[in-house]
């Protein structure tokens, strides 16, 4: 039981990271039916964008105030390439079927994450670390540092770090969606762009919106992940992209509060397979991507029902 | 030049247009004679009168350029129906970029331009004035027998031989190359040729020719292929880049099936390649391989092809469920579990079948009927290396392939892909059997990823499941998106750019990835249909473009010629 609860806990902790991704993935596809593969890319810029703004205005502070400052430096880097690449890729490709976005998409992802890899540490004026290889992620007080201990379970304090962000983002996402102009427009954008547009609604500026929002979650995740791993690289995006992904799919892609549930179910069922079934941590990800195939065949609408059930 | 009085369209601008671009060709070709820089660079350019490199395709732009020159007017009756306005407008263009760029390379490797002889110059004069002459001809009406042109059977024969031969040529060439500017030059100086002879709807015609001699056409590429590795002279290095293109290119080939045809995006695809590799690796008698029963090859490659194809069926089968995007998630997934399986596959976190992240290593030669791959032969005086034996027999399988692609293409089935794929509830009601159809392709692409896998195996020696990752699905998949989707010419194209490069650019490879991804983005904004385009697959990307439709259906012989 005491070994059930820690998986638990363990389970929540990074599923709480998958569900931060997953609404950017479904948030997309609610408005514009794309699959945004670089979403993945997206989370590990965020990583990199705190990890520069510490190493350019924080070096060597490690007190709790600096960590806003990383969130934001994560938000803007993450923002910014998404709404760039929603611009410069996806908007002329918007209405040409369905293969091209998806392949353009592919296209970015490998382009972003060789683009870190190649040109992190030539940035004219920094002396930003090669990220060839892992770069340490800097250790912030009282989110980082030893473990708590609460009766037989250990939790990591960056693992509260990261449940809290998820409780606070998915309020404000509440917030956002039901409770602003902006919100409501993308619900009608999601139910029905044509009649939206007769309505008097920016599609494009929702759309441009949904991928900033999306984004904007990933960063977060990105920063926390940075904080539990306590280093990043630049392929952290594809596995964790992919996840988020069969998280998105769990709970219904298309659905804000499906992918929070799918990314938590997944982290939790992910932990449990690793612990209760035989082979161990390698057979992880197999587990999560089997999970994903079945429940494409079986119940493509996910756990709380999609708006949209693909029939392209 | 009173022949110019015959035509009777032309206006006055459009004649001072040619005679400047003429005289622009004729620049380019006499500038090769001439000396091009004072340093004895690129296989020495500072001789007169003896052409090499630079000054050879120099030479080849300007012979172009004369040619689309006067085609309205002295060789009218061989080339009039040549679009000639838009294709020397292309052309002056691409002759500007070239000796812009040769310029420069001699700059760089001889210390700057003061290096550069009359030669250099003389081109970059006579490059200008085809610009110049190609932008007051651009707008230039198509002739009037632009569409109808079709020469006499031989001529449309020869040429489609010539055509086979050209490219062997060029093939050879360009991997004997070890300057990486003479390289990069040569391979601008086809494009160039190729994108003004495209503009001048050249390719149209041959498509036309090609279509009414396929067979002529097949064989002939064929015969060029074959005949490659005798050009090599035993050259270990080229025969196994060669190599190595050819399987990269019966793969992709295998992958045009589910992609170009049934419009089904696999993103999992290596993972057939793998299964096939596994099994050819695991029954090879190699010592690290855990099962110790040797079969012949060809039952080997028939095993690792079933075993693919029930993996296909495996990967398939949800496609009754799920289509478009879901699916191509799904065969991600299958792609990530294959390889994570072939991982962890190794005696400590499974049973032991694959060796785990070591692969499986030492796999013997392949030998059939006596046969050993492995030894050099000599034939007709030429010395066969290893890796021209499993060039030769990747190229009976890539025939076997490209049979298999076109026949089925031609076919009930094929039709029904093509149905599905424009319109699959359309034609589930037209009583397409879209499911069976849907399995039938993804089997029949792992089936033959699976052979090709298995004669993979024994040329590199060795399996590991990181040679089989999503990246290199993706490389695939930017093959057949490059090269153009559902059409065998354009995917060879596209896979032999592809591996090509690396090999040949040492300085390229560190950017591979990076102007990989690059190149699908601007593909898919550009030209989603690929280098060389399927017609149907280009209307079905374009259904808005009323222009293009309107083209397509004054010359319906073209359709999908180059197949």
């Amino acid at each position: 039981m005491d070994q059930f609860l820690q998986q638990l806990v363990n389970g929540l902790t990074i599923g709480s990271l998958y569900a931060l991704i997953a609404v950017g993935y479904t948030v997309v596809y609610g408005i514009v039916q794309l699959i945004n593969f670089a979403h993945g890319e997206i989370f590990m810029i965020g990583a990199f964008g705190a990890l520069s703004t510490y190493l350019i205005l924080f070096q060597g502070q490690t007190s709790l105030w600096v960590l806003p400052f990383l969130v934001l430096g994560a938000m803007a880097a993450s923002v910014g390439v998404a709404v760039l690449t929603e611009r410069v890729a996806y908007r002329p490709l918007r209405g040409a079927g369905r293969l091209a976005p998806l392949i353009t998409a592919i296209g970015i992802s490998v382009f972003l994450q060789e683009f870190v890899r190649l040109f992190y540490d030539k940035v004219p004026g920094l002396d930003f670390p090669s990220a060839k290889q892992k770069i340490p992620f800097p250790q912030i007080e009282v989110v980082t540092g030893p473990a708590i201990e609460l009766g037989p379970v250990t939790i990591q304090r960056a693992a509260v770090f990261t449940i809290g962000c998820l409780i606070m983002c998915g309020a404000a996402l509440w917030w956002f969606i039901n409770r602003t102009r902006t919100g409501r427009g993308m619900q009608a954008v999601s139910q029905d762009p044509d009649t939206a547009k007769l309505m008097g609604i920016n599609v494009d500026r929702v759309i441009v919106v949904a991928f900033a929002v999306g984004a904007a979650l990933a960063a977060i995740a990105g920063v926390a992940q940075g904080l539990l791993n306590t280093n990043i690289n630049f392929k952290m995006g594809f596995i964790a992209g992919l996840k988020a992904f069969t998280a998105a799919v769990l709970g219904g892609i298309g659905n804000v509060w499906g992918a929070i549930l799918g990314g938590l179910v997944l982290g939790v069922l992910e932990t449990l397979a690793v612990q209760f079934l035989p082979g161990g941590s390698p057979w992880k990800d197999v587990w999560a991507f089997a999970l994903l195939i079945l429940v494409l065949v079986f119940r493509p609408q996910g756990l709380l029902g999609a708006k949209v059930v693909d029939r392209a | 030049m009173s022949t110019i009085t015959s035509s009777s369209t032309t206006t006055g601008r459009e004649r001072l247009g040619l005679r400047l671009a003429l005289a622009g060709g004729a620049l380019l070709l006499v500038s090769g004679l001439l000396s091009w820089s004072f340093e004895p660079i690129f296989g020495d350019i500072s001789i007169r009168l003896w052409p090499v490199s630079l000054q050879v395709f120099a030479m080849l732009i300007g012979l172009t350029a004369v040619a689309l020159a006067l085609s309205p007017t002295v060789l009218r009756r061989a080339l009039g129906w040549v679009h000639a306005g838009p294709g020397l407008w292309a052309l002056g263009i691409g002759a500007t970029a070239y000796t812009a760029l040769s310029l420069a390379a001699i700059a760089v490797e001889a210390g700057g331009l003061i290096n550069a002889n009359e030669g250099a110059w003389i081109a970059l004069v006579g490059a200008l004035l085809l610009l110049g002459g190609g932008w007051m001809v651009r707008d230039r009406p198509r002739a009037p027998e632009a569409f109808s042109a079709q020469g006499p059977a031989t001529v449309e024969i020869v040429t489609i031989v010539a055509i086979c031969a050209l490219a062997l040529a060029a093939a050879a060439y360009a991997l004997g190359r070890d300057d990486a500017w003479v390289f990069v030059l040569f391979l601008l100086t086809l494009g160039v040729i190729g994108t003004a002879l495209a503009r001048a709807e050249v390719f149209e015609w041959l498509g036309g020719a090609a279509g009414r001699h396929q067979h002529v056409l097949t064989l002939g590429a064929f015969a060029a292929a074959f005949l490659f590795p005798f050009t090599q002279d035993g050259s270990e290095i080229n025969m196994s880049i060669a190599t190595l293109v050819l399987i990269f290119a019966a793969t992709a080939i295998g992958l045009n099936i589910v992609v170009g045809l049934a419009g089904l995006l696999d993103l999992g695809y290596i993972a057939f390649l793998g299964a096939g590799a596994y099994v050819g690796a695991i029954f090879s008698g190699s010592v690290s391989s855990s099962i110790g029963w040797t079969p012949p090859f060809l039952v080997t490659a028939l095993m690792g092809g079933l075993f693919a194809a029930l993996l296909g069926l495996i990967v398939g089968s949800p496609t009754l469920r799920v289509s478009g995007d879901y699916l191509a998630i799904v065969t991600l997934a299958f792609g990530e579990i294959f390889r994570l399986a072939m991982f962890n596959l190794d005696g400590n976190n499974g049973p032991d079948l694959t060796n785990g992240p070591n692969g499986i290593t030492a796999i013997p030669n392949l030998s059939i009927l006596g046969f050993d791959f492995g030894e050099s032969h000599t034939i007709a005086g030429v010395e066969l290396s290893r890796a021209a034996n499993y060039y030769l027999f990747m190229l009976f399988i890539t025939a076997l392939i490209v049979l298999i692609f076109a026949r089925l293409n031609n076919s009930r089935i094929g039709r029904g892909w093509v149905a599905i794929r424009e319109d699959e509830r359309a034609a589930e009601a037209m009583g397409v059997n879209v499911f069976g159809l849907k399995l039938l392709a993804f089997a029949g692409g792992a089936f033959l990823a699976g052979v090709a896998g298995t004669v993979k195996a024994h040329y590199d020696t060795s399996v590991t499941p990181d040679q089989y990752q999503f990246l290199e699905s993706a490389f695939l998949l930017a093959a057949v998106v490059l090269g153009g989707m559902g059409t065998i010419a354009g995917v060879i194209l596209g896979a032999v750019v592809l591996k090509l490069m690396p090999e040949k650019l040492r300085f390229f490879s560190e950017y591979r990835l990076l102007l990989f991804g690059l190149l699908l983005v601007i593909m898919m904004r550009f030209r989603p249909e690929g280098l060389v385009a399927n017609k149907r697959r280009q209307l079905e990307l374009h259904d808005d473009d009323q222009d293009r439709a309107a083209q397509t259906d004054r010359s319906p012989q073209t359709k999908e010629a180059l197949q």
